[in-house]
């Protein structure tokens, strides 16, 4: 006998990532005592620069299912439930897997790359504005020209709902905007190069997905091995044997740390 | 844009990823020579990026103010831009096939139209020159392909089709191919550039481009109070917003004119 259809069978992802970041709110006991929430999140995957440099590269991903606080999820979920199942139901599930994925690999590799090492950031935000990068790029691909859809008042006020979504990161200062900002990239190129490609293969294509693959494995890579960071150094000197290679990384290190102490003195 | 320039600015966006990505890769390799100096480089870089963003943007107010036309370049080059992205793929593969069961010179000219207006001035000139070939009464035909060679600056050819144009239907595009004429012979130091020109200011009145045209032409002469006078005309403030290309030729107009010591 078959059975009518539901939302499940349509966006099965959607609701995954909704259930997923649901959970992590409750195990990581969201509305208890804020002590114990803060080293739960820690221990559930929060990303600090500085842990994904000591080898929690997982938290590049966890992070992006763990939120601060009860706005903080509620507004998250209401925007992936308004972009999610269309999207998903545009690309398919696994596709839609991963521009989720990648979006929000990269919103927390740009973190790593720009922050403080003992900056804490998590939230599912920059996926979701990876989410609106992919809605961008899906709408330049349906139209007859990459511009057509500018025509059309709907996909316009996509730009919108992502311009007042930048400046409110802009403006609140707890707001990673360069989560958001790398998200977007990542789902805008991911969704351009791979996930929704023109109809006509262009000769540029080959090139431009070789290109960004090189800048997305460098950039991950950076994000894991910052060699010319002091945290990065310091753990690399820490670990080190060989005494002339300790002397040459403590100098590193004393360099790294020049900047800070220059600031220091002008205080 | 010289063909090489147009090819580098084409590839850059692609040369500023691989850079990117290659970034990392020149610090770790410094890195496992000499960590101090993959500090120091990392150092520098990131120094010279955060002045890069006042400098730039200093840098980019002060030219308005310095060289006013600046805005209207920048207007121009942007549209040039938005021009070369908006080839409707669709139609244009739609009229190719048509092409390949009835060769006609309006298809032929459509066509090539449409490659003109995305400035893909080199495809265009097979498809229209075909068009006159196939109707040498075409006055669009001869019209465009004026302006396909003017764009690539073959002038003595461009001359030669807006000439054609002309003697078809004078006054064709509202003047234009005979404004384009003008301009050619002048480019070509053609002594008709000037007649030609002050024929079309006469019959179909100034504007920004045939004022500034008109001028350099006067000036050439040895006509200095006309060419001010065009200049002048040139200049003038529009009673409505003028297209990218007109708005380029006012603005020079208006310093050209200032370094004659008139007031724009």
């Amino acid at each position: 006998m078959s059975r009518a259809p539901s939302a499940a069978d349509a966006f099965p992802v959607t609701i995954v990532v909704a259930i997923a970041c649901g959970t992590l709110a409750v195990l990581t006991r969201m509305f208890g005592p804020p002590e114990e929430f803060e080293a739960l999140l820690l221990e559930h995957g929060m990303l600090t620069p500085r842990l994904v440099a000591d080898g929690d590269w997982w938290r590049l991903l966890a992070a992006a299912f763990l939120h601060g606080g009860a706005v903080h999820l509620v507004f998250n979920l209401l925007m992936l439930w308004n972009l999610g199942p269309a999207i998903e139901q545009s690309l398919g599930s696994l596709r839609f897997a991963a521009l989720y994925v990648a979006s929000a690999l990269f919103g927390n590799v740009a973190v790593c790359l720009l922050y403080d090492p003992r900056q804490p950031v998590i939230g599912a935000s920059g996926a979701i504005f990876g989410l609106m990068g992919a809605a961008v790029a899906l709408n330049m691909r349906s139209g007859r020209h990459a511009f057509a859809f500018l025509d059309f008042e709907g996909p316009r006020r996509l730009f919108g709902t992502i311009a007042v979504n930048l400046v409110i990161g802009f403006l609140l200062p707890f707001v990673s905007n360069t989560a958001h900002i790398g998200g977007l990239l990542a789902g805008f190129a991911v969704t351009w190069l791979w996930l929704a490609p023109a109809r006509r293969a262009s000769p540029g294509l080959r090139r431009w997905r070789l290109a960004v693959s090189a800048l997305g494995l460098a950039l991950l890579a950076w994000s894991l091995c910052p060699v010319t960071r002091a945290d990065w150094l310091q753990k690399a000197y820490n670990r080190e044997l060989d005494p002339a290679r300790e002397a040459q990384l403590r100098e590193a290190l004393r360099a790294a740390d020049e900047p800070a102490a220059l600031r220091r003195r002008r205080r | 844009m010289p063909p090489l320039l147009a090819t580098a600015a084409r590839q850059l966006p692609l040369a500023l990823v691989w850079a990117a990505a290659l970034w990392p890769v020149l610090l770790w390799l410094v890195h496992a020579q000499d960590p101090v100096a993959a500090v120091r480089l990392a150092q520098g870089a990131a120094a010279a990026w955060s002045a890069t963003w006042p400098w730039g943007l200093g840098s980019a107010l002060a030219l308005a103010v310095v060289y006013p036309p600046a805005p209207a370049f920048v207007r121009r080059a942007l549209h040039r831009w938005r021009q070369g992205l908006l080839l409707d793929q669709q139609a244009l593969l739609v009229k190719l096939g048509d092409l390949r069961e009835f060769e006609t010179s309006a298809r032929h000219l459509e066509i090539g139209r449409m490659l003109r207006q995305a400035r893909k001035h080199e495809q265009a000139i097979p498809h229209l020159g075909r068009a006159v070939e196939l109707d040498e009464s075409l006055t669009g035909g001869w019209h465009q392909l004026g302006l396909a060679l003017f764009a690539l600056h073959q002038w003595p050819a461009a001359a030669r089709c807006f000439e054609r144009a002309e003697a078809l239907e004078a006054g064709h595009a509202f003047g234009d191919a005979l404004l384009c004429f003008g301009r050619c012979l002048y480019m070509v130091k053609d002594g008709r550039a000037l007649a030609t020109l002050e024929e079309h200011a006469h019959r179909h009145g100034g504007g920004p481009r045939s004022g500034l045209w008109l001028a350099e032409a006067r000036a050439r002469a040895g006509d200095r109070a006309g060419a001010v006078a065009a200049l002048r005309q040139a200049a003038q403030k529009p009673a409505h917003r003028l297209s990218p290309e007109d708005g380029w030729c006012r603005a020079l107009a208006r310093v050209r004119l200032w370094g004659k010591g008139g007031a724009a």
